[in-house]
């Protein structure tokens, strides 16, 4: 009998239509069932630590709710949500965090590509240059906050170099034109090495013949990194911006330390309005509702890079 | 059975096993705490939960070392004490709340009992107080007010806390000055403090006159002037702003000129002092002849450089024509958890605390103003010109509303106060728009 014929003779014969479908108890295997437990573990702990706490936040964003409340939350609707509309403080957030991940994301992915294509070449002390480029990355966030706030303060490192070249010290934290660049710059330094690293797994993955054709042909180094090596790289880092753009889009850490969202609000993202919400004036329904706007754009954000590097087709 | 159909039964499996905690998570949220009846389900006495805000070494060290294990050996009860950083302290305190495990007693600053007493999270210890001596309540009385919401106390401070003038009195001797003369007006002060200015170009390098500019430091500079001025921050009753007033205009503008324009007499606005460990502070460095500052601050700048001739000065009025006054009042205090079942315990720690040598002996283990008027004649207050200064301050003491919303108060000022302070707006503009927000927060907070 044919593979054919064997699938059609184990296909079931379609219901008679209005006929209710026989419904019948299957039993799972015992090997099916070890199977189960196996993962069960894992569901759970994803389930009750993740999407609880997830479809928790979406529920109370359409609350109103006081943690110190005895009565619980109050259900309000999509009332937090239509607040936020003509919420100038949201918006403006929303327009910082925006800022910030364009002031990020960009010089980090182009240096962070330099760096990879300088670590892709063998030299003497090449896995010191790797190491080195990617310690900023093992380090905690706070911790390099709490370095570069000492860095940037009125008698820091950077106010030393300037005076030591005759400059005046610059407040950089403190204006609100230099505040977000300051931040920034930490950003970016603190975010090379993950991001160089990756580019160079990418890297480092594309054949080597391609290149050497490609010189065969006559091609210069421009032509291919151009044809080359970024159509080559795209997979990871279609996978890099997205994840920057997750990452930064929630920034904090380094807000909270460094400026504290001042001055005049030039650093106050999202997250840091959703911390003040929730935790400064007790309003979790409003910073809930925040929450999920704010993932909504990342979602949105994220999908359109992938789209934009990746292509439709990926 | 084919694989389709049995993988169907193991995802439905699967989602009945998931399915359940989801539920029953998300409906033990929704349902709110439970609340406990202290009464019902009374505390045997013995044991005690109480949380400390600060990382402070010294009072972490005084407290769990000292203070505790004798209260311990003197009561037969256990104490567990857990020191939470600052900023740390609301989210967990909610948190707890939110869960039902909160402490039997806890700490935080006078700016954070409304909101507690508004969601019927304290207990009222005005029972507790009334079984103290006349002389004893007396002793408390500059302190206790910080303590209340609409007459009623809620929370037990620990300390005095007060915004005071301090001087190099050598920058004054260099500049010519009277160090035994300080100003006796804000509007003195700014006039000396042109005098104290040194400048490099354009480039002040060192303030005649620094004034708290952060944020919430601008609010207490504000607040600091403004009662200076005969103003007030919010009415009477808590139900609306009123530091859009004239006198509001007066000091936010004598704010904004300290820090720019041609008479400016401070740079670097908006630097939180308060997070400079003592050897940076303006006044040790040399970046300041004059600042606002709490007593434990000056007592770690004197520390830091014991040649430092610092010198407080009294409190003040804003130009003479009002009674002097100072942002102050209660410090960090204690409460008890209105669902605690140690209520008696809870409150014998707290009046152990409180308690006339162990306040001195807390106070001076922080460098804080004692809040008993006594503790002027122990060693730690007579000893100390600085202390003798500020407790000296008390009766002038004003300090910040208790109010429900109040955080969201304080912040919506520093807001509009930081806008105009860096000249985006003209100060009258700035405090009529933060007054109409203010009023918002305290309508919906009440």
């Amino acid at each position: 009998m044919s593979t054919l014929e064997q699938t059609a003779v184990r296909v079931p014969a379609a219901p008679a239509p209005g006929a209710a479908e026989p419904r019948r108890r299957r039993r799972l295997r015992p090997t099916q069932w070890i199977g189960v437990l196996f993962v069960l573990p894992a569901s759970l702990y994803v389930v009750v630590y993740q999407l609880v706490p997830v479809v928790y936040g979406l529920v109370l964003s359409f609350t109103e709710y006081s943690p110190l409340s005895r009565s619980g939350p109050e259900w309000v609707g999509v009332a937090n949500y239509f607040a936020l509309v003509g919420d100038e403080d949201f918006g403006r957030a929303l327009a910082v965090t925006g800022q910030y991940v364009l002031m990020v994301l960009p010089p980090t992915v182009a240096i962070a590509l330099g760096l990879a294509v300088l670590a892709n070449r063998p030299f003497r002390g090449i896995g010191f240059f790797r190491s080195a480029l990617y310690v900023p990355h093992i380090v905690s966030l706070t911790t390099v906050a709490v370095v570069w706030l000492w860095m940037y303060s009125p008698n820091g490192l950077f106010n030393e170099a300037l005076t030591g070249l005759g400059l005046p010290p610059q407040s950089w934290l403190l204006e609100e034109d230099t505040a977000m660049p300051a931040v920034a710059a930490m950003r970016v330094w603190k975010a090379l090495g993950s991001n160089m690293v990756l580019l160079l797994a990418g890297l480092q993955s594309i054949p080597r013949e391609l290149y050497e054709a490609a010189s065969t042909d006559g091609a210069g180094a421009w032509r291919r990194f151009r044809h080359i090596t970024l159509p080559g790289l795209r997979p990871i880092l279609t996978y890099v911006v997205a994840m920057d753009i997750i990452y930064l889009a929630q920034g904090f850490a380094e807000l909270f330390i460094l400026t504290g969202g001042g001055p005049l609000a030039s650093t106050t993202t999202v997250n840091y309005l959703i911390y003040t919400e929730a935790f400064q004036y007790n309003s979790f329904g409003s910073a809930s509702a925040m929450a999920f706007v704010l993932f909504g754009f990342i979602a949105a954000f994220s999908f359109l890079s992938i789209r934009g590097i990746a292509g439709r087709r990926s | 059975m084919s694989s389709s159909s049995s993988r169907g039964a193991a995802r439905r499996l699967l989602a009945l096993a998931l399915a359940g905690p989801v539920l029953a998570l998300s409906a033990c949220g929704l349902g709110g705490p439970p609340t406990a009846d202290p009464a019902e389900s009374g505390g045997d006495g013995t044991h005690l939960t109480v949380w400390f805000p600060g990382t402070n070494a010294t009072e972490i060290e005084l407290v769990t070392e000292t203070i505790v294990p004798r209260f311990e050996a003197e009561t037969g009860a256990t104490v567990d004490v857990t020191f939470l950083d600052w900023p740390d302290m609301s989210t967990k305190l909610n948190a707890a709340y939110a869960a039902s495990t909160a402490p039997d007693v806890f700490g935080h600053g006078p700016a954070a009992v409304a909101d507690f007493v508004a969601n019927e999270r304290l207990t009222d210890l005005g029972p507790f107080l009334e079984q103290l001596d006349a002389a004893d309540r007396e002793d408390m009385a500059a302190a206790l007010p910080g303590g209340q919401v609409d007459g009623t106390q809620y929370l037990m401070p620990l300390s005095l806390q007060a915004s005071l003038l301090v001087y190099d009195a050598d920058a004054f001797t260099e500049a010519g000055l009277d160090p035994d003369q300080p100003p006796a007006t804000w509007v003195e002060a700014k006039e000396v403090a042109r005098e104290l200015t040194e400048r490099d170009g354009d480039r002040i390098t060192r303030a005649g006159l620094l004034l708290p500019s952060h944020p919430i430091g601008l609010q207490q500079s504000f607040a600091t002037l403004l009662y200076a001025d005969g103003g007030s921050q919010i009415s009477p009753d808590g139900t609306h702003a009123t530091f859009a007033s004239p006198e509001g205009t007066e000091v936010l503008d004598y704010i904004t000129d300290a820090y720019s324009g041609e008479q400016a007499v401070a740079g670097s606005l908006g630097q939180d002092l308060s997070t400079l460990p003592p050897a940076q502070q303006p006044l040790v460095s040399g970046d300041a002849a004059m600042m606002i500052a709490t007593a434990p601050q000056v007592q770690q700048m004197m520390a830091a450089d014991p040649d430092l001739d610092l010198r407080v000065a009294p409190a003040m009025s804003f130009d003479g024509s009002t009674a002097p006054a100072a942002f102050g009042g209660a410090g960090p205090g204690l409460m008890i958890n209105a669902d605690s079942p140690e209520q008696e315990l809870a409150w014998e720690f707290i009046s152990y605390l409180v308690s006339p040598e162990v306040s001195v002996e807390y106070t001076e283990g922080i460098g804080a103003i004692p809040m008993r008027a006594s503790a002027a004649s122990s060693a730690y207050v007579s000893e100390s010109p600085v202390l003798q200064a500020f407790l000296a301050a008390a009766p002038a003491m004003v300090p910040n509303p208790n109010v429900a919303g109040w955080v969201q108060v304080r912040d919506t000022m520093a807001r509009h106060l930081e806008q105009a302070a860096n000249r985006k707006v003209p100060a009258e503009e700035a405090l009529s728009r933060a007054a109409a927000e203010v009023d918002d927060v305290l309508g919906r907070a009440g």
